[in-house]
């Protein structure tokens, strides 16, 4: 299998003047990344992440061991070619313009110049800062700073992506923005690894996650399996009765299980992303970055020409997206697995189960329209479902109704 | 190359930016047409050009060099603090391009400042016989001894071998030799040099009464309407009261009067009366040269006087006579100084290659200024005390001479007596200091920052 990423009992050690105290960074880390996948490089501060991450790109040396990028050194330029790298800081020339920024780096490409300029415009419109594209970069704030430096590192369309905490300094917008992206990229077939300890990006992003401290690996599988909690079974419903509840409750303990019974919470990510959207909505001026979630043009299409797995996804994943278009807001997709133990699939399949529908009696006088009449059929068969659950008659519905 | 360009282009821009350039710049901006207008030397136009060419250039060259140590240190010491070296190195950049680059982006910024000051200094030299009031003797004597490129004949050194292994020979044989001298080869070496330089220094003087002739060949004169100059200085045995010796010369090609041949070109003479120890100028019609380019000049030491006047031997006497114009001279003299930029941008990129910006700095520094007296330190050392010669002569010389010698070779020293530059000095110039010297320096720096971690390690 070829991997993106991979390291052989990679170490790196450091010692102070006299060469005493010998402490390991980094220790005898084997670290596999296959190709097109989100990897998350996980740990506390301290843990060897950032180190690993430089060693991975030549800018340490390894005391023992080696590291391989696309299946060669970093430092070579046909490797670094294609690679894109965000440090955890953004390290920008503070005198450069966003706009001259991007044009720099596009140089080091050696990209010619009319793809160059394409490209800067199509980022800097991708980060939102298009705007602000004359401006020196020492006067953006840390988010400003932190998109262009997200522009920078896409500037070559890699086909790795290595991202050192590239949420630090984002507001809820940018954070969102760059996870979209991060889904985006992967759809197309680019592997990226993220380093990072905000947990909620990679929860929310990444296939597989490794957590290291002390230089060594401590954890690493895939999120879905790390995370799942296999004993436990999660329901969501609309709005139900206090009386439907009950008898949910008794059809729960006659399992032999405990229930918790809450209404859920939107995330603030999600309530703060609307209010900002209404605001735009009324044109509320500002001078910060503008928050757009197109992806560029050219990373999709580039991206879906070169490599055969990312064409691939392109057709299983998302069949527009193989004609770059602007896109809508970037959805968030989330798999749906079954889960397999039997207790729970028969509580599921009680919950769940369809009655026969049952005949709706026609009043003449009022003719529903045919979405009406859609939304009445699915309020009818939530109804008798949850009739069924709670033992309830037609009779006993109508007192209660009369009751209230 | 695109990349090596891309990093220099960019270097360029950060010294603009970050206004490390400004203050040199407006420095300069004020101060060089201020001194155009408000420098007099010695009150004439010849002694305004030399006093207005001589501050104005060392002031440039000295505001660049500091600029260029600077720049180049600072360029690559701060990619390296500030870690914007991580979103180029994990580019498709190699090393070796970025540091090439840093050198490039250097050497080009002063070749911009280089130019601009220089066409400002040129601009104002040639402009200034229009606003400065000079009667015609004066303007003469600025295009003949300043707005000009004269080439330099010294006397060849005779022979002396003969007399001084006669002269030792004789002081053998009459025990005269010092004691010191048995058994040291070296010792007798010393004194036999020591023998040669009084032999010769005999050679060149005159008692009351006496003559000397000297012969120059291949006087390459272009114009016979035009100048030619005996330049000398004076020694004495004995200091006249007024410090001036009385003299007679004679230039032209003595040999028609020797082979009586009948005079075909002009032999000229002059009386004067000149201060002692101080270099002077005899203005000398260039049709006095024969056509072969061969030219006699005989100096006679009248009875007025009454002390032996001696020629030393390192500026005694020359011929000069033009050879370019001062445009092609001056154009040269920029490049001169263009040189030792190219030196301090690859001393600058090693020593920023390795060190932080302070330490970089002062090592810098360091060798800046003992290039600018390396002539003194080595001359110095020529008279210290044995030990000290031997530990001097095995280790300091030899760093000594691996740094360009910037007092030797200053343009100030030939645009100012209107000397001329020439393409062969200026080309062993750049084979040396850029191609040798300059190119060692950015090889250390690259073998240096090929095998430097460029992060730290922070846990």
């Amino acid at each position: 299998m070829e991997y993106a990423v991979e390291t052989f009992s990679l170490t790196k050690t450091f010692s102070d003047w006299w060469g005493r105290n010998k402490v390991y960074a980094v220790d005898n880390l084997n670290l596999k990344i296959a190709a097109n996948q989100v990897f998350g490089l996980l740990g506390p501060n301290g843990s060897g992440k950032t180190t690993t991450l430089k060693m991975l790109l030549g800018l340490l040396y390894p005391t023992k061991g080696r590291a391989l990028c696309l299946g060669g050194d970093a430092a070579e330029p046909a490797i670094s070619q294609r690679i894109g790298f965000l440090p955890e800081e953004s390290y920008l020339y503070r005198y450069l313009t966003a706009r001259e920024t991007l044009d720099f780096y596009g140089r080091l490409f050696k990209l010619p110049a009319k793809v160059r300029k394409m490209r800067t415009e199509a980022l800097l419109d991708m980060v939102g800062l298009k705007a602000v594209a004359n401006r020196q970069v020492g006067t953006f704030s840390k988010g400003m700073a932190r998109r262009i430096g997200l522009a920078q590192a896409l500037i070559n369309d890699p086909d790795l992506l290595i991202l050192d905490e590239p949420t630090t300094g984002l507001d809820p917008i940018g954070t969102r923005q760059i996870k979209d992206l991060i889904i985006e990229l992967a759809k197309r077939g680019k592997t990226i690894l993220l380093c990072t300890h905000l947990l909620a990006d990679v929860e929310d992003v990444c296939d597989q996650i490794a957590i290291l401290y002390g230089g060594k690996i401590q954890a690493e599988g895939r999120v879905q399996d790390l995370l799942q909690q296999t004993d436990k079974t999660e329901i969501t419903t609309g709005r139900i009765s206090e009386n439907a509840l009950v008898k949910i409750r008794q059809i729960i303990r006659d399992e032999h299980a405990d229930c918790d019974v809450k209404s859920p919470m939107s995330k603030l990510e999600t309530f703060f992303i609307n209010i900002v959207a209404q605001a735009r909505q009324q044109a509320v001026p500002t001078s910060g970055a503008e928050s757009k979630t197109e992806i560029s043009g050219f990373l999709t299409a580039a991206g879906a020409e070169k490599s055969r797995p990312a064409a691939v996804l392109d057709e299983l994943v998302s069949p527009a997206a193989s004609t770059p278009q602007p896109s809508q807001e970037t959805p968030q997709t989330h798999e749906v697995h079954p889960v397999r133990s039997s207790p729970e699939e028969d509580l599921l399949r009680k919950l769940t189960a369809q009655p026969e529908p049952k005949p709706v009696a026609a009043d003449s006088s009022v003719q529903p329209t045919p979405a009406e009449q859609q939304l009445q059929s699915e309020q009818q068969i939530r109804k008798d479902i949850l009739d069924r659950l709670t033992g309830r008659t037609d009779s006993d519905t109508k007192n209660q109704t009369g009751g209230d | 190359m695109s990349k090596i360009w891309a990093v220099a282009i960019n270097t360029v821009r950060q010294a603009l930016r970050l206004k490390i350039a400004a203050v040199f710049i407006v420095l300069l901006l004020v101060l060089l047409p201020v001194m155009g207008f408000k420098v007099t030397g010695d009150g004439t136009l010849k002694g305004r050009l030399q006093t207005f060419i001589s501050y104005g250039l060392s002031l440039t060259t000295l505001l660049l060099c500091l600029l260029t140590i600077v720049g180049s240190i600072y360029t690559l010491t701060s990619d390296v603090k500030q870690m914007q070296i991580f979103t180029v190195l994990t580019k498709p950049v190699r090393r070796f391009q970025l540091i090439l680059g840093k050198f490039l982006g250097i050497i080009l910024l002063d070749v911009l400042l280089l130019g601009l000051f220089s066409a400002i200094i040129y601009a104002i030299v040639v402009n200034m016989p229009g606003f400065v009031k000079a009667d015609d003797t004066e303007l003469a004597r600025a295009d003949n001894e300043f707005f000009t490129a004269r080439a330099g004949l010294m006397p060849q050194q005779a022979d002396v071998s003969k007399d001084v292994d006669s002269a030792y020979e004789k002081l053998r044989q009459n025990g005269e030799l010092p004691a010191d001298l048995e058994g040291s080869r070296i010792a007798v070496k010393n004194y036999k040099n020591e023998l040669a330089r009084r032999i010769q220094l005999s050679k060149r003087a005159a008692a009351v009464g006496q003559e000397l002739l000297w012969e120059f060949n291949n006087v390459k004169i272009t114009d016979p309407n035009q100048k030619l100059f005996i330049r000398f200085k004076y020694d004495v045995s004995v200091n006249p009261s007024d410090l001036q010796v009385y003299s007679s010369w004679i230039a032209g090609d003595d040999r028609q009067i020797k082979l009586g041949t009948g005079v075909k070109t002009p032999i000229y003479q002059f009386d004067r009366r000149d201060l002692i120890r101080t270099a002077r100028e005899i203005e000398v019609p260039a049709d006095a040269v024969a056509d072969d380019g061969y030219i006699a000049v005989g100096f006679f030491n009248p009875p007025l006087n009454d002390t032996v006047i001696i020629f030393p031997p390192e500026d005694g006497l020359e011929i000069l006579y033009k050879a370019d114009t001062f445009t092609a001279n001056f154009l040269r003299g920029v490049l001169l100084v263009l040189i030792r930029l190219v030196f301090l941008a690859a001393m600058g990129v090693l020593a920023g290659s390795f060190l932080s910006f302070p330490v970089a700095l002062l090592l810098s520094l360091a060798v800046f200024f003992t290039a600018n007296i390396s002539g003194f330190i080595i001359e110095s050392f020529e008279y210290v005390g044995k030990g000290v010669s031997d530990i001097y002569n095995v280790g300091f010389k030899t760093l000594l001479q691996l740094l360009p010698q910037f007092d030797k070779f200053s343009t100030t020293t030939f645009l100012v007596p209107g000397r001329l530059l020439s393409w062969t000095v200026l080309a062993e110039l750049v084979l040396s200091t850029v191609c040798l010297k300059a190119v060692l320096l950015l090889l250390l720096a690259l073998l240096i920052f090929h095998y430097r971690e460029i992060a730290k390690v922070t846990v």
